[in-house]
């Protein structure tokens, strides 16, 4: 006896013309799969493609929980949190909505691809786009799970974990600012700004599953593009780059920030990787903190699925020059020098 | 993507979870502390797809479509990317080996700094069982020489270096295989024996650290002298 249509709006009707059906393509790709598993197997015989298959994996693996933890929040707040409320939470002023929806970040313990369905949710739910973007800049690197690890990779050097605190901050923060002034509403594709109304009588309950599973499902797809293509990268870029930079520090700068893009690590697992390279000063590793959450590949492809591809397109470079101007000054204020 | 058809894909990837968690296949990509997560990720997506196809067959059966929630004006691509991890999951590439040590090149990361007083004094016993960061942190950073003489048991996989060169290795974790940093040890003595096996060939080798063989900075390979070799099968956790 339930009915629920999460929209107003039907479906086209009937007239559809048919094409392929996709139901029978997926069974037609499974039985490929199937019956060439040899031939596929043997393509993991060579060892650059075991390589980056494994990598492919674990990025999918690691970082599914976190894509299913930043839809189930979407999906709650679709279906339980009502647009009046945010917009009572939030200043009116959209520059210090941009303050607070950063410091917001600090409340939501995941890594970068549980930001990006939530972000698109507040958008949705009639929060301002500056402070949506602040606050999907802030949450991946500023929340207390990100900021121990920082503390934990780094014993000798409690500086690290301020200076990535504000850095990352004053990232989110200027990226809404600027935003604010030369952002437009347009850039941003039509249906992440879409709102959802919820049919009188409907179960909430139905609603938040059904925006979860269809949040879930489309952004899964780019974050596996990202995860492809981070993981390609991670076999083909050779780690001798980094330890030839040991001495030059604006080359560093850049080539670290440059492989925080590339490398597209968890935001909880970055520290350690980079408390490691001993031979870099701090100064460029604090940059490739503040960068790698902001903007890497496998971001940019869940914000483009997210938000459409002119908003990433512009957004990407803005977010990364920021970070790393953002992350420069934090580190000389902070650390007190290149060091 | 249709909407039925995402809901398969859907429950595909929960179940590919499903099973790479409760096989244990899932250590070959990440920590074990990940695996109640990976539990309920592979269930939450099972059952979001579950919901989807019986309210399909409820409103099919009443003859009514049920529509997409932001109005699906044309039916989305991405969704078929979730595929590939489902076909990846399949065909379950091995964690990493001797390629990643390899592609790691020469200079290998120094592994933490501890602070002195944390190196306590070794059991007493012939041949002690030891993990290869242990060694690697110890003949690094420890100056009180506690390896010095004593007979150590090491288990990892054997990688062979492009000049005939062996080393015994084994890929760290943080949290999965992407920032994966080899831990390893030259082997020295034994070369014959050594060449019968092949790469990524999981060995237990006995031996003792030569002294002085890393400084912090630059050199993070211990050397180590080969008492006696023994093929083992490899662990059910990889990484260390």
């Amino acid at each position: 006896m339930v009915r629920v249509t999460a929209t107003t709006e039907p479906r086209a009707g009937t007239a559809r013309p048919r094409r392929v059906d996709s139901l029978l393509v997926l069974c037609a790709l499974l039985l490929a799969a199937i019956a060439f598993q040899d031939q596929l197997t043997g393509a993991l015989d060579v060892p650059a493609v075991r390589t980056g298959a494994t990598v492919f994996v674990a990025i999918c693996v690691q970082a599914m929980p976190f894509l299913v933890l930043g839809v189930l929040i979407s999906g709650l707040i679709a279906a339980f949190v009502p647009a009046s409320v945010l917009r009572k939470v939030l200043p009116r002023n959209t520059s210090a909505a941009v303050g607070v929806a950063g410091m917001a970040g600090m409340a939501l313990p995941g890594c970068e691809c549980a930001s990006v369905p939530v972000a698109r949710r507040l958008m949705q739910q009639g929060v301002a786009p500056a402070a949506a973007l602040a606050f999907l800049l802030a949450a991946p690197a500023v929340n207390p799970v990100v900021l121990v690890s920082t503390a934990v990779a780094f014993p000798g050097e409690p500086a690290m974990v301020l200076a990535r605190f504000l850095g990352s901050l004053a990232t989110a923060v200027v990226v809404g600012w600027l935003w604010v002034r030369v952002g437009k509403t347009e850039w941003i594709a039509e249906r992440a700004l879409q709102r959802i109304r919820r049919p009188p009588g409907g179960s909430r309950w139905l609603v938040f599953a059904e925006t979860a599973r269809h949040d879930l499902v489309e952004a899964g797809g780019f974050l596996v593009l990202g995860g492809l293509t981070a993981a390609v990268l991670n076999v083909v870029v050779p780690p001798a780059w980094v330890s030839s930079l040991a001495g030059q520090v604006v080359l560093g700068v850049l080539v670290m920030a440059v492989l925080a893009v590339v490398l597209s690590l968890c935001s909880e697992a970055d520290a350690f990787v980079v408390a490691a390279l001993s031979a870099l000063p701090l100064l460029p590793r604090l940059v490739f903190l503040v960068v790698g959450p902001a903007v890497d590949i496998k971001l940019v492809a869940l914000q483009a699925g997210a938000f459409g591809r002119s908003f990433a397109m512009r957004f990407a470079p803005l977010t990364f020059v920021v970070a790393v101007v953002c992350g420069v000054v934090a580190g000389l204020l902070v650390l007190g020098g290149v060091r | 993507m249709r909407r039925e058809t995402q809901n398969v894909v859907l429950a595909l990837l929960g179940g590919a979870l499903l099973k790479i968690s409760f096989t244990g296949i899932y250590l070959r990509y990440v920590k074990p502390s990940l695996f109640p997560w990976l539990v309920a990720t592979g269930t939450v997506m099972v059952v979001l797809a579950a919901i989807a196809i019986m309210r399909d067959i409820l409103h099919a059966q009443r003859n009514a479509e049920v529509s997409c929630v932001d109005g699906a004006h044309r039916p989305p691509r991405s969704p078929w990317l979730l595929l590939l991890p489902v076909l990846a999951v399949f065909l379950a590439p091995p964690a990493l080996g001797s390629d990643a040590v390899n592609r790691a090149g020469e200079q290998a990361a120094a592994p933490p700094k501890r602070t002195s007083g944390l190196f306590p004094p070794l059991p007493r016993g012939d041949a002690i069982e030891m993990s290869i960061s242990e060694v690697v942190t110890r003949t690094v950073w420890d100056d009180s020489g506690s390896l010095h003489g004593r007979t150590l048991k090491l288990t990892g996989f054997l990688v062979r270096r492009d000049d005939g060169r062996h080393l015994l290795a084994r890929m760290a974790i943080r949290c999965c295989a992407a920032d994966a940093a080899p831990r390893k040890v030259l082997l020295a003595g034994h070369d014959p024996e050594l060449e019968s096996h092949a790469p990524d060939t999981w060995l237990e080798v006995t031996g003792t650290v030569v002294p002085g063989s890393t400084s912090p900075g630059t050199d993070t390979t211990p050397t180590f002298t080969v008492e006696s070799i023994r093929p083992v099968p490899a662990p059910d956790h990889p990484y260390e």
